[in-house]
């Protein structure tokens, strides 16, 4: 067999590239853009304008940027609800007017002036939000309508005070600091701006009302179905965007102290170009605070850095509607592509060079030669379960399977022709055990570890687990919790096959074959939920020894089953017990004379394991070719083997002409005779053991002794 | 320097000749079973090629030829090695051609006839015969490079090193008419003179002037790999595609690391290549579309073999197919010829030679 270099099992052991796929499934990953540009912008500028990056420079620039951040973040929220607001220059100038006439001519103290400001610039927003939100008119013609008439009464305003006000002089140190000072050489605009940029990305990611907001903005009419005070938070809306503009007019009137009929003129414009440059979406329901500030930086440095590199005064404006429009197509081929790519990167194989597989053929003998054993298997409830992943029975005989509806369905004995639906979870019911109660646990794909009592409640057990330190996904939610047991002191172990995918598409695991998996650990004393082992290769089929001392599960695309000791001298530390398996093992379950029966779901075939040492071929298939045609490992058949603590294979049972029940993925031995259970199929099997089995034995009492 | 750099991006973006698509099978070529549902034919191990003898079919199944005798096949003559083609012509002439033997003419009852071909025993990968006319027999080289055990080696290295050949019987001259043929896999000499080949590497079909210079291209970018021509009745022909494209298979051949070593590593039978049968042996790569679900594999599941028979009009547009679908047992159709209404059909696949009435 020819053998990989040292430097590729190097780069794919070191290199992470499944991150690629993670990173580009997040959602801040929209500012990627934005933030290249900004990027470029600073750089540009930057070379091109001496002292650019001097101290005193980038104190001017924050100072200012405080301001107008303010404006931005106010234009970002009511974008992001749906609406759009024309009147933040006029309600900037409103803010900046008022703050002067009521310091200068009113003489108010600062402390009341600034509130003051900011509430009445939030009845402007307001009288914006009621006419929009409740009234229900046009955005663009309310706030149009608004920017004019508050135009109009700050000029009416000026052409009566603006004498008064330009003699008088208010002098106070607090107003000073505010407008002229800062904090260690930051300007105090910008602590104000960082301040209430923190809040505002708290409330829009991380509260209700944001999330409120976003919904929307994303559909007016869904978030009205589902019981959304759709007007209310519109008119919230607004009232805000103009509270942050008063407070920007505050912060402005701050650092120049004088009004003019030309503040807060085009204000409007460039905070709509800010925030479609940072990539909020004019749509609504795509934006936050982060794109806001992004945006603002752009537009503030091209916007300055153009006067400054001496350009006449129209180049600035034309400078920025071409970045603007260069902005507007890349984030729209970026939104449209965006979800075509994911899906193109996300599959990230790695490189796995499996040892020779131990010989299956029927000529050559051996524990796994060939064999017809399982042809007669008595089939029951053809027709009437699907996906009976896992199968179990009770101390009366009773037959459980999990069914793809979600369903637990139970069989009648003696004869397993009658069945009910025991309880319904939902998700993909997958592993099962009872614990000493005689509740039945429940492994559920996509849901988590839950519990069905004897009075058939369903209890949720857990459905999350410590985050790992360095995961770019949040990967504490269980995503595919496969099989469990439970052992002596009562914890339960089970197995996260995969965190990367869905339980839909889970064979796609194997084309990765990276360590997806971990084994996870549930403590009813204590409630709490840790992963015990990570990085493990699809672990399924989790069984306690007869001992009680060790969890062996299996790694299915690795081919092996592991055994990770609970107690005892090796407590904590995982050892290799089987492997070179000719195919994917997968649920683990006792054997009435000390061995363990496992489950082989499907086969390896040696096309699938040549391109298992070639990651970027995989990796190109899953570009170039639609997933019906990917190369899978065979899951069509199987077979069930036994083996021993000392990892030898003791016998294999097959279907080898694949007719009556080929593909298994679960079995258990039970008073001599044993059921079979498979993901993919529509019947349950069983079959009566040889005499080697106990005829009395059960799974129950293997784990809990008779019931007293 | 651009063609390199732009056949890097292509590879990159899988565009132009790295995109993998294979044609749908669509307007007369939409699947259907009536191949697979056709009544039981006769069980014969690996039938491969049929013909016409003096109007009634024979065929070649390992080193023997049968016919008809009453309404069971029954040998009439047994050659050295494996028959890998069979052409009759109206005189009665069988030519023959062995796997390792060579080409040889029998009478109609299967004696060696007596003919100027000379050193018949030279010929290697001889994919199809056919008749001119009574004394000119063309003989299609599959591969110079590859014995046709090994046709699959053939496709996955990308050989096009197939011949044809024009032989006359009576002087014994042999004429290379055309030579670096994509696998030429039928052959059929039309009635203006001209010869009609079947490449099976490039999915298409051709002709040839009488003097072996190509003149057209009949049909491009079949869903399937051609293999032998007949005529058919209504005036067209018709052509058997003894396996499937599949866009697994169109990748594999862009990727020559893989191909390699997977041809150095695993057995033939379970290479990612074309099949004239599978779901043998759960050794045989599986497709993602081919996981059964309850116990049933879905037709249209990405399948490494197919039964595939189409009948094309005189200007080669296709009129009708017969298909055998994914997990069907009438797979790897060969060869075909029409008599007496009836099309009887070589599945080398499946073991069986079908016959259905038209």
């Amino acid at each position: 067999m020819a053998t990989t270099s040292t430097l590729a099992k190097l780069r794919y052991r070191f290199v992470p590239d499944h991150v690629i796929g993670e990173l580009l499934s997040k959602k801040w990953i929209d500012n990627a853009i934005p933030f290249l540009v900004l990027l470029c912008v600073v750089s540009l500028f930057g070379s091109l304008i001496p002292n650019f990056f001097s101290g005193s420079n980038l104190a001017i620039q924050a100072r200012e940027l405080g301001e107008f951040g303010l404006v931005c973040m106010a234009m970002m929220l009511v974008i992001v609800v749906g609406g759009l607001d024309l009147s933040v220059g006029s309600n900037f100038a409103l803010g900046n007017f008022m703050t002067l006439a009521l310091l200068n001519l009113a003489g108010w103290p600062v402390w009341l002036a600034i509130p003051a400001v900011v509430l009445i610039c939030g009845g402007v927003g307001f009288i914006n939000g009621f006419l929009i939100g409740y009234l229900r008119l046009r955005a663009f013609l309310t706030t149009l309508v608004t920017l004019i008439i508050v135009r109009a009464i700050v000029d009416m305003l000026l052409l009566k005070y603006s004498k008064a006000m330009s003699v008088s002089f208010y002098d106070s140190t607090v107003w000073d600091l505010i407008g002229l000072g800062g904090v260690g050489g930051v300007p105090s605009s910008f602590i104000i701006l960082v301040v209430v940029a923190l809040i505002g990305h708290i409330l829009l990611t991380r509260s209700r009302p944001g999330w409120r907001a976003m919904a929307i903005g994303g559909s007016r009419r869904s978030a009205h179905n589902i019981g959304l005070s759709v007007r209310g938070t519109v008119c919230a809306a607004y009232t805000i965007s103009g509270m942050l503009c008063g407070l920007s007019g505050v912060l402005y009137a701050a650092r120049l102290g004088g009004a003019g009929t030309d503040t807060g003129m085009g204000l409007e414009i460039a905070a709509l170009t800010a925030a479609v440059l940072g990539g909020n979406s004019l749509g609504g329901g795509r934006g936050s605070v982060v794109k806001a500030l992004i945006g603002a930086v752009i537009v503030q440095v091209m916007t300055n850095g153009v006067l400054r590199i001496g350009m006449n005064s129209g180049s600035g404006p034309m400078v920025l509607g071409l970045t603007l429009l260069l902005a507007v197509f890349i984030d729209v081929r970026w939104l449209k592509n965006r979800d075509k790519l994911l899906s193109k990167v996300y599959v990230s194989p790695t490189l796995v060079e499996l040892p020779t597989p131990r010989p299956t053929d029927a000529e050559k003998g051996g524990a796994l030669a060939l064999n017809d054993r399982l042809r007669e298997v008595e089939i029951i409830g053809l027709d009437e379960v699907e996906s009976p992943e896992d199968v179990i029975l009770d101390e009366n005989d009773y037959l459980y399977c999990g069914t793809r509806h979600g369903d637990i369905v139970r069989f009648s004995p003696p004869h397993y022709k009658e069945w009910e639906v025991y309880a319904h979870i939902g998700g993909s019911p997958l592993g099962m055990a009872f614990d000493k109660a005689g509740d039945l646990l429940v492994c559920v794909g996509g849901m988590g570890l839950y519990k069905i009592d004897r009075d058939r409640n369903v209890i949720k057990v857990t459905d999350e687990t410590n985050r790992s330190a360095f995961s770019v996904v949040d990967d504490s939610r269980l995503r595919l919790a496969d099989d469990l047991d439970i052992a002596p002191d009562g914890k339960v172990y089970f197995s996260e096959a995969t965190i990367r995918y869905e339980m839909h598409d889970w064979p796609v695991d194997a084309l990765e074959s990276r360590g997806n998996g971990r084994i996870i650990c549930y403590d009813p004393n204590t409630g709490k939920t840790h992963t015990a082992v990570r990085k493990l290769v699809f672990p399924n089929g989790v069984c306690l020894s007869h001992d009680g001392q060790a969890i062996l599960f299996a790694e299915s695309w690795g081919c092996r089953i592991n055994r990770y000791w609970i107690a005892g001298p090796k407590a904590g530390t995982v050892e290799r017990m089987v492997d070179q398996l000719p195919g994917y093992p997968d649920n683990i379950n006792r054997a009435s004379d000390g061995t363990y029966w496992c489950a082989i779901m499907g086969m390896r075939s040696p096309a699938l394991d040549v391109a298992l040492r070639m990651p970027s071929f995989r990796r190109r298939m899953a570009r170039r070719i639609a997933p019906d045609q990917w190369l899978y490992p065979n899951l069509n058949i199987g077979c069930v083997i036994r083996f021993n603590d000392k990892g030898e294979i003791v016998e294999s049972m097959w279907d080898k002409g694949a007719s009556n029940h080929p593909m298994i993925t679960s079995m258990r031995e039970h008073k001599g005779w044993l059921y079979l259970g498979g993901i993919t199929n529509n019947r349950i099997g069983r079959i009566r053991l040889g005499d080697w089995a106990d005829k009395t034995w059960s799974g129950y009492r293997s784990y809990w002794g008779a019931r007293s | 320097m651009t063609i390199a750099m732009g056949g890097w991006l292509e590879r990159f973006l899988g565009r132009g000749t790295a995109s993998v698509t294979v044609p749908p099978l669509d307007g007369a070529l939409k699947p259907n079973s009536y191949l697979e549902e056709a009544p039981p034919g006769f069980t014969v191990a690996a039938p491969d090629n049929l013909a016409l003898l003096d109007g009634a079919p024979v065929w070649s199944s390992g080193a023997q030829l049968l016919k008809l005798n009453g309404d069971k096949p029954s040998p009439f003559a047994t050659l050295q090695s494996d028959v890998t083609a069979l052409a009759c012509s109206d005189a009665g002439l069988i030519a023959v051609a062995c796997e390792k033997h060579g080409i040889a003419i029998l009478d109609r009852d299967g004696k060696p006839a007596i003919t100027a071909l000379r050193d018949g025993g030279k010929y290697t990968c001889v994919t199809a015969l056919a008749f001119a006319n009574n004394d000119t027999l063309l003989v299609c080289i599959g591969s110079t490079d590859n014995p046709l055990s090994a046709w699959q080696r053939d496709l996955l290295e990308q050989h096009r090193a197939g011949q044809l050949l024009r032989i006359d019987l009576k002087s014994g001259e042999v004429k290379l008419l055309a030579n670096k043929l994509a696998f030429p896999n039928g052959v059929l000499a039309d009635k203006d003179g001209s010869i009609i080949v079947s490449e099976s590497w490039a999915t298409r079909l051709i002709r040839l002037g009488s003097d072996g210079r190509m003149s057209a291209q009949l049909i491009e970018d079949l869903p399937g790999y051609p293999a032998r021509l007949a005529r058919a009745a209504r005036g067209g022909y018709w052509l058997t595609v003894f396996a499937p494209r599949s866009p697994l298979i169109e990748f594999v051949l862009r990727e020559p690391k893989y191909r390699r070593a997977m041809m150095a590593e695993v057995a033939p039978e379970n290479w990612i290549a074309p099949a004239l049968r599978s779901g043998q042996s759960f050794h045989e790569p599986m497709q993602g579309g081919a996981l059964k679900q309850m116990g049933i594999l879905k037709p249209w599941a990405p399948t490494r073999s197919y039964g595939l028979v189409v009948e094309v009009n005189e200007n080669f547009v296709p009129i009708r197919s017969l298909h055998s679908r994914a997990g069907g047992r009438r797979h790897g159709i060969t060869s075909a010829v029409e008599s007496g209404g009836r099309l009887w059909l070589t599945s080398k696949g499946g073991d069986e030679v079908v016959t259905i009435n038209l």
